[in-house]
């Protein structure tokens, strides 16, 4: 008796788990394929891939370090795909807080205020900014019903210049330097290390993805959410405000890429750089979007994708370094993955 | 006067770039295909076919390749969502992000890191004798032969749609499959041809980009592009005539703002390049009470 | 009649399956040349899958299918046109942005060349088939704008116009009204002379007795006989379409409930004062100054042809911000400003017409879907608007025993259960706490018998509690069975409102359509 449940678990996880297998094991073999055909080795390739990450003290903390803003981004898109909508904007969000991050911190840095203080204050403004910004385009859709795949992207497009416009015009600009970028930020501005060069960022990245959890889960608006997304005529009918739901998602979903700049300006690079947002080829934004899309949203499977994303993310970067292989093609690899996840998945529901 | 014929002629240059990737996804569109993969199929199209365009020293086999590229990118998004019926704005934007990754890779691989970029053979203008003297007038016809392209297509598209049987069947097929379905139009082939047609255009729109616009291929050489023609599809109403005045109207905003950037004023350029983005909300918020579209754009299609 | 004894089509074992559901099982139909053959049973019984397999929208799993004698292989819609069948949908499959003419000539190959149509030659054509049948409409006007009967009109010239020999009706009359069926039934007359053969197929015994020359019966995807209507009976119909149900049916295969006298209150429940509202959706229609009362241990029916303003007069109820002017009264409050959630709470709920688009969470659990609407009760609330999750799933599971809904447990996908018990599972929300008025909008639809006999029970028991019921229902039959009064709303105007003992199917009737 005993043993048939068990048998039978095994059987449902490996129903679960079946699409992701498949996916993944088309893609590994279509890049295989093509690393062969490029003249690379492919053993060492898929080797430097996977086990990177975990080589060392140094690239465990990379990982670490790539998986923060990337479960961020990834929540930022998963949120309001909850109802159904495409956040692409997380991108945009991210700079936007980054840049007000930076802002606020270069005009407090004459205060001499506590360390802690002024690191709650800064990463607030991040998240609200990424929050108001996400906003804009939440409720040019509850409103005006813009599609928010099209007012996302205009938005990242327009944040992307309001930070190289910061970081190459006084008195934000570093002088002398070839590469749009801000000043420094006062050291005490900074995030703490926890360990080596892993600093507090992280910490806060595992608190949001608790505190997501819960909204989701736990909460009314979380139930409103997901209510929304199974079946927005039902959920108005039955009292559910689809306008503010929707609005709820955007600030949410933005708070959270929000944050993610306001941390790497203050954990990672201590000023804002253009193109801080950048990781392995493409910004965090889209592989936040790629992430959501592979986990299906589902907010218990976001932060477990994140983190297989962040190695492979960081695998690609020495295979770039070691062994010369073009970043673009691990880029390649993962939207074909999600390509194959989404298609997988559907197929294996139909039967 | 000679500024402004420039600034017109800077105008029409750029038309073929908004014209030729929204009445791309228009035709799509009309079937019920929406294809937001515009960025990363124009991405994808421009570096393929600055390649084939460098190697065989042949424009015109650029921009064929361009178009190959695109129908390709077409095709796959038809083709996985009929297949799978998983949702077209998911496979759009996974294509949008694959097109990213691919052009750049291409680039790569076939010609390496170069500290100088060759340019490629460029697109021939044609002068017509005596019309091309006449202001204005001369701003529109002294041009490439993809913008003759783009007049003639705008034209045929429209003639198509709404002047032909087959057109009429199209037709049909975006506003209700079903209706379409049970009087024997094929509703799945009609998809698979529009969409790969469709994103057909999207490639020359991004091989014109390098062959005539920058001369030379550099990474995100679409610059959001690709989304703005999507806009451009949606506030157009998806009526191909149109697409054509909203190209215009963009066309002539990157226009002015590469005029105003150059010229330097006190207002950062920054914020004139922000001005196609901004200028894109804007419309679609002008324009939200009589825009319209195919009543099954973007759903999925079954019989049972 | 002179009839040819011959089979015009015939479909031998034929079956098919969906998913787990066995829609039909080796059926045997075949359809003499020049009648009109009655294609009965409840809903559910299979009629529609048959009918889509002989147009070639479904693949049948086994069969053969005969036309004229010869073996034919019917893959598309195509195949089944060119070999003379033609069908009238239920639903319309016109395409409503194009004229009636553009509807007909679609996927035509005689009009014109490949390329261009010639729409003056169709457009002669048309009229003339027009003028033959008796079946006239307006040729350049947009589809969506005209009414439902008008569009059946335009899908049978359609189907003609392609040379159609045999002609499917699936629930023909289902949006027909007044003297709408007798129009139809002489427009089949004139077909059927002209040697067109039809099958019709409903689901009312009444109908198949009225128009039909035989009829099949088809039970839970299986062929019950094939009778001769002229000697049969309307017990014989009954008895072929529910063997081993015990139900009593009134001749429109309705369950034969009556309901008891009861006391009605003094005060409303409801009072709707002067009522006018914004569209629903997109140059919807609204309602115009609709005033009436609904008094506890009443059913009032609302009657009128789908769109007439059934669902902005529902939605007025539970959702004011869609008021323009005007007001709603409930137990003496006015509902002015309030949300849906308070009007809930007030004693109000609601059960929209759409049961999978409207009514329910079709991929989320039964237990959440218990929930919607009561999800801000206090009584599920804990602190930091956190959901008391167990003790959602102790009233589910009480829930689901109360209203018998079969289901092994509360955490299943609503929509794995039958159409039955998900509109158990929407009257086990509605009634979860006690209600003064239930607002129901065509609670019946596509249920099958044992099903609308729990409907029509729960409505009465609420009224034998004194509760108040505002029943709005398509189908006047329906109607008449379990109201009091009855209130016939027509372009968003009440019309006219009946008393039980006036209730008169052709005078309701004729207010519906304007008359």
């Amino acid at each position: 008796m005993n043993n048939a449940t068990s048998t039978d678990k095994l059987k449902q996880l490996w129903l679960l788990t079946r699409p992701y297998v498949f996916a993944l094991g088309l893609a590994f073999l279509f890049t295989g394929i093509m690393l062969g055909l490029l003249g690379f080795n492919v053993w060492e390739a898929f080797k430097a891939l996977i086990t990177t990450s975990f080589s060392s003290k140094f690239q465990i903390v990379e990982t670490f370090k790539k998986f923060t803003p990337l479960v961020l981004t990834t929540f930022a898109f998963a949120i309001p795909f909850q109802i159904k909508f495409f956040n692409i904007g997380s991108t945009g969000q991210m700079i936007m807080g980054g840049t007000i991050a930076t802002m606020l911190g270069l005009g407090m840095s004459s205060f001499r205020v506590p360390s802690a203080l002024a690191i709650i204050l800064i990463l607030t403004a991040a998240a609200l900014t990424g929050a108001f910004y996400a906003l804009i385009a939440g409720a040019l859709k509850a409103y005006h019903n813009i599609n928010p795949i099209i007012s996302t992207i205009m938005l990242n497009f327009v944040a992307m210049q309001f930070t190289n416009f910061v970081a190459t015009t006084p008195p934000w600009q570093a002088p002398l330097t070839g590469h749009p970028m801000s000043k420094e930020l006062p050291k005490w501005m900074l995030l703490p290390r926890l360990f080596s060069e892993l600093h507090i960022g992280f910490l806060i990245a595992l608190g949001m993805v608790a505190f997501v959890y819960f909204i989701m889960k736990k909460t009314v608006i979380g139930y409103e959410i997901e209510s929304v997304g199974h079946n927005q005529r039902a959920a108005e009918i039955h009292g559910i405000n689809i306008k503010k739901t929707t609005l709820v998602t955007f600030f949410l979903g933005g708070l959270l890429a929000g944050l993610a700049g306001g941390i790497e300006v203050l954990g990672v690079h201590g000023r804002l750089v253009e193109g801080f947002a950048v990781t392995s080829g493409a910004e965090y934004g889209t592989f936040g979007t790629l992430t959501a899309l592979i986990s299906g949203a589902e907010p218990l499977a976001v932060p477990a994708v994140a983190f297989l994303m962040s190695i492979l993310l960081n695998g690609a970067d020495s295979l770039q370094r070691r062994l010369m292989v073009p970043v673009e093609l691990v880029f390649l690899t993962q939207a074909l993955i999600v390509i194959l996840v989404v298609t997988m998945r559907e197929r294996f529901r139909k039967r | 006067m000679n500024v402004v014929n420039e600034l017109l002629k800077q105008m029409v240059a750029y038309t073929p770039i908004y014209t030729l990737s929204s009445l791309g996804l228009v035709i799509g569109g009309r079937a019920g295909i929406f294809n937001v993969s515009g960025e990363g199929t124009m991405l994808a199209a421009a570096s393929a076919g600055y390649i084939v365009a460098l190697q065989t020293g042949n424009w015109l086999l650029g921009i064929l390749a361009s178009a190959a590229m695109g129908a390709a990118f077409g095709f796959t998004l038809v083709f996985i969502h009929e297949t799978t019926k998983v949702s077209q704005f998911i496979i759009g934007i996974s294509l949008v992000i694959l097109g990213a990754g691919l052009s750049d890779l291409l680039y790569k691989l076939v010609l390496g890191v170069q500290l100088f970029i060759p340019e490629a053979p460029k697109v021939p203008e044609v002068r017509i004798p005596l019309l091309s003297r006449i202001p204005f007038l001369s701003a529109f016809i002294n041009q490439n032969v993809i913008v003759y392209l783009t007049y003639a297509l705008v034209i045929l598209v429209y003639y198509f749609l709404y002047k032909t049987k087959p057109g009429l069947e199209l037709r049909a097929v975006g506003e209700n499959p079903k209706a379409a379905d049970v009087v024997g139009i094929n509703v799945t082939l009609t998809r698979y041809l529009t969409t790969t047609l469709g994103g057909a255009l999207l490639g020359i729109a991004g091989g014109y980009l390098p062959l005539v616009v920058t001369g030379t291929y550099t990474p995100n050489i679409t610059n959001g592009r690709g989304f703005i023609a999507v806009g451009i599809a949606i506030f157009a109403s998806w009526r191909p005539e149109r697409t054509f005045l909203g190209a215009l109207l963009f066309a002539a905003i990157e226009a002015i703002a590469l005029q105003m950037q150059l010229s330097g004023t006190v207002i950062p350029y920054q914020f004139f390049l922000m001005t196609p983005f901004i200028g894109i909300l804007v419309v679609m918020w002008l324009f939200k009470k009589k825009v319209e579209f195919p009543a099954s754009l973007g759903k999925p299609y079954s019989r049972e | 009649m002179a009839k040819d004894i011959t089979n015009i089509l015939e479909a031998r074992g034929v079956s098919k399956r969906f998913g787990e559901v066995q829609a039909l099982y080796k059926v045997d139909f075949s359809v003499r040349k020049g009648e009109i053959h009655g294609l009965l049973g409840e809903n559910g019984a299979g009629k529609s899958t048959l009918m889509n397999i002989l147009y070639g929208l479904y693949k049948p799993d086994e069969g053969e299918i005969y036309i004229e004698g010869k073996r034919v292989e019917i893959h598309s819609p195509l195949d089944s046109i060119r070999l003379g069948i033609g069908m009238i949908h239920q639903m319309s499959t016109l395409v409503p942005e194009f004229t009636a003419v553009e509807n007909i000539v679609l996927g035509t190959e005689e009009s014109g060349s490949r390329l261009n149509i010639d729409f003056s030659r169709a457009r002669k054509e048309i009229l003339e088939l027009s003028e033959k049948f008796g079946l006239r409409f307006p040729l350049d006007v947009k589809v969506k704008e005209l009414s439902a009967g008008t569009k059946q009109k335009i899908e049978i010239i359609r189907a003609l116009y392609r040379k159609a020999k045999i002609l499917i009706l699936d629930e023909p009359t289902a949006y027909l009204v007044g003297d709408e069926f007798d129009q139809l039934l002489s427009s089949l007359k004139i077909l059927v002379d002209n040697g067109v053969t039809v099958i019709f197929i409903t689901h009312k015994i009444r109908e198949v007795m009225q128009a039909c020359h035989r009829a099949s019966v088809l039970k839970g995807g299986r062929m019950q006989g094939t009778v001769d209507i002229e000697k049969t009976s309307k017990e014989e119909l009954v008895s072929l379409m529910f063997t081993g149900q015990n139900i009593d049916v009134t001749d429109s295969a309705l369950p034969n409930v009556i309901p008891e006298p009861v006391e009605r209150s003094e005060k409303p429940v409801c009072v709707i004062k002067n009522l006018n509202t914004y569209p629903i959706v997109k140059d919807g229609i609204v309602l115009k100054d609709v005033s009436f009362e609904v008094y506890g241990g009443e059913i009032f029916g609302i009657a009128g042809i789908s769109g007439n303003g059934q669902k902005e007069l529902a939605e007025a109820i539970v959702n004011p911000s869609i008021i323009a002017s005007g007001e709603v009264i409930i137990n003496g409050k006015t509902t002015t400003n309030l949300s849906t959630i308070d009007i809930f709470k007030m004693g109000v709920f609601y059960t929209p017409e759409d049961r999978v688009y409207e009514a329910i969470l079709p991929t989320a659990s039964i237990k959440k879907n218990l929930l919607l609407g009561h999800h801000r009760d206090n009584a599920f609330l804990g602190r930091m608007r956190t959901l008391r999750w167990n003790r959602i799933k102790g009233v589910s599971r009480e829930l689901i025993k109360r209203f018998n809904v079969k289901t092994p447990h509360e955490e299943l996908e609503i929509r794995k259960l039958s159409g039955g018990n998900i509109q158990k599972v929407v009257f086990a929300r509605a009634l979860m706490n006690p209600i003064d008025l239930l607002v129901t909008h065509n609670p019946t639809a596509g249920l099958d018998m044992a099903s609308v006999k729990f409907v029509f029970e729960q409505l009465l028991e609420l009224r034998r509690n004194g509760k108040a019921v505002l029943y709005l229902n398509e189908d006047l039959d329906e109607l008449m069975i379990v109201s009091d009064r009855i209130g016939v709303l027509h372009e968003g105007r009440l019309v006219g409102i009946f008393n039980r003992d006036e209730f008169d199917k052709n005078k309701i009737g004729a207010l519906m359509i304007g008359g």
